[in-house]
């Protein structure tokens, strides 16, 4: 990778790139938005459509108390996936488990969870912080470029393609499922194995995307891309195009800011989709008055 | 195949009962659907009706028997009672008939095979180049005609239809009709229909059972003439 980083540093030098892939973190950051825009603009116009959005916020808390165990549990600083994997996994299932069984409507049980993760996680965070800088642990909360490593960008381009792989295995039943149960039940998909699946997926794509973007911010990165894109998409082919491009927009737009501006990463970015989700609910509105008049 | 297969009835259910909350929303209910027959159900609102396709759907938990005697693909066509459409949603009805007809996902593109099935599936319930249309702004009576669409490819054997004419016109009413005839004719389809339009029962049904939790009486659709059957069914002017 020292190579390709230095091959790309002198493209920069003499100008053919822009001046700040001098420096191999910011390469690395931008290969990273290159890599999660497809995930999670891929997944995110799954999460919308199948409402669960709060399911992902939930599983955004989730991380953080994962992250939290993880580290208290010796995991180190810079990698601390198998207590944010572990916790996420068993939050999932146990949401989607709960979610089948119960009477309650889904957003009430997924409200329960989400106060017991963010009160667990806050009593371990301040655990935490005996052992740690608070910058430290800042820096997986909100997302930093500079603790991103070789690993975790070769980490994310495997899981992404496991992800798009899967997702393009049962799109289509997912979909269908999402519009009606009844109707994909009798096509022959099971619900039940659909919910799980589809839960495993987001969960594997969040815990990766997590360094980059931020525990507390990453669940904006799987429900803003589909919002946005839906303010513009006709159809389901647009609508992923429009979903991976918003992502891959406020991801390169949010490091640039972040870099220029010395912010948080996963700050930025969340600011840049949020921006980009307001500029396309303009965009129809005057559509809309334009198709009017 | 035997003559005798023939004569077996393709549905069947012996006392079937569905309860929740501790009421009985179906009551042993034993039904026998003859193979490539039209078999409508009526009743009054709360009857029972949706719920016993939901069991035969085997989509809720039921007590008794529901036997299915395939001799063909074994393939179910089911139109819903309800298919609420979220109106933001981007998915236009060639995506949406797309989605049990190619591999591919169709939000990576239409394959040209499904293009031609979806193209002669429209134009069979009369809403031809309706392709790009998105679901959410269709009118009900076009949406019930998608989900018709939907339900006839592939071919099925068993066609469960949850009052498949709400909504639609007297013509749209009159190509259903027309629909419904070519399927027994040419694929010998069996249709289990729930329907308010006694009309369109009395033109199209073999069969009509009135439901009402429990099976109030059964037979040729003149049965529909008795005074009793008419005090539990709201009839349209």
């Amino acid at each position: 990778m020292t190579a390709f980083y230095g091959w790309i540093g002198g493209l920069a030098e003499r100008g053919l790139l822009p001046g700040d892939f001098q420096y191999p973190f910011l390469v690395r950051g931008f290969l990273c938005v290159l890599i999660i825009a497809p995930i999670l603009g891929g997944v995110s116009h799954l999460v919308v459509t199948r409402r669960m959005a709060f399911f992902s916020a939930a599983l955004g808390q989730a991380a953080i108390t994962g992250v939290a165990l993880g580290l208290l549990l010796g995991e180190p600083l810079n990698a601390p996936y198998g207590g944010m994997f572990g916790f996420c996994l068993l939050s999932t299932l146990a949401m989607v488990y709960v979610k089948r069984h119960a009477t309650l409507p889904p957003d009430t049980l997924i409200g329960v969870f989400h106060a017991l993760t963010l009160g667990l996680g806050l009593c371990l965070l301040v655990a935490l912080t005996r052992q740690f800088n608070v910058h430290q642990v800042e820096s997986v909360l909100f997302g930093s470029l500079l603790t991103v490593t070789d690993t975790d960008l070769l980490l994310l381009l495997a899981v992404g393609l496991f992800v798009a792989i899967m997702l393009v295995r049962e799109y289509n039943a997912l979909l269908l499922d999402s519009l009606s149960p009844p109707l994909a039940r009798v096509s022959g998909a099971e619900p039940a194995y659909l919910e799980y699946f589809f839960a495993l997926l987001l969960t594997l794509s969040i815990v990766v995307s997590l360094k980059i973007i931020g525990a507390l911010l990453v669940e904006a990165l799987v429900v803003v891309p589909a919002a946005a894109a839906r303010n513009v998409a006709r159809g389901t082919r647009s609508y992923l195009i429009w979903s991976i491009a918003v992502a891959f927009l406020a991801g390169a737009g949010g490091l640039g800011v972040s870099t220029r501006f010395l912010v948080p990463t996963g700050g930025a970015v969340v600011l840049a989709v949020s921006a980009m989700f307001f500029l396309t609910l303009m965009a129809r509105s005057i559509s809309r008055r334009r198709r009017v008049l | 195949m035997t003559e005798g297969a023939d004569t077996t009835p393709l549905l069947e259910t012996h006392s079937v009962a569905v309860r929740r909350h501790g009421e009985a929303l179906l009551d042993g209910v034993t039904l026998h659907v003859g193979r490539g027959s039209v078999h409508v159900i009526v009743g009054p609102n709360g009857a029972g009706k949706t719920t016993l396709l939901a069991a035969i759907l085997n989509q809720i938990p039921f007590d008794g028997e529901i036997a299915m005697n395939w001799i063909g693909s074994g393939a179910v066509g089911y139109v819903p009672q309800t298919f609420a459409v979220d109106p933001t949603l981007p998915v236009t009805v060639a995506d949406f008939l797309a989605l049990t007809r190619q591999r591919r996902p169709v939000c990576l593109g239409l394959t040209r095979h499904a293009r031609a099935d979806i193209a002669r599936l429209l134009a069979l319930v009369g809403l031809p180049g309706l392709e790009q249309r998105p679901l959410a702004v269709l009118s009900g009576g076009e949406l019930r005609r998608v989900l018709l669409a939907h339900a006839l490819d592939p071919s099925p054997e068993l066609l469960l239809l949850d009052e498949p004419t709400a909504g639609f016109d007297e013509s749209a009413v009159r190509s259903f009709e027309s629909i419904l005839s070519s399927a027994k004719r040419h694929a010998n389809t069996t249709v289990l229909m729930v329907s308010h339009d006694l009309d369109l029962v009395r033109r199209t049904a073999d069969r009509v059972t009135v439901l009402n939790r429990r099976v109030v009486i059964e037979g040729a659709p003149d049965v529909l003439t008795t005074e009793h059957v008419r005090e539990l069914i709201p009839v349209r002017a």
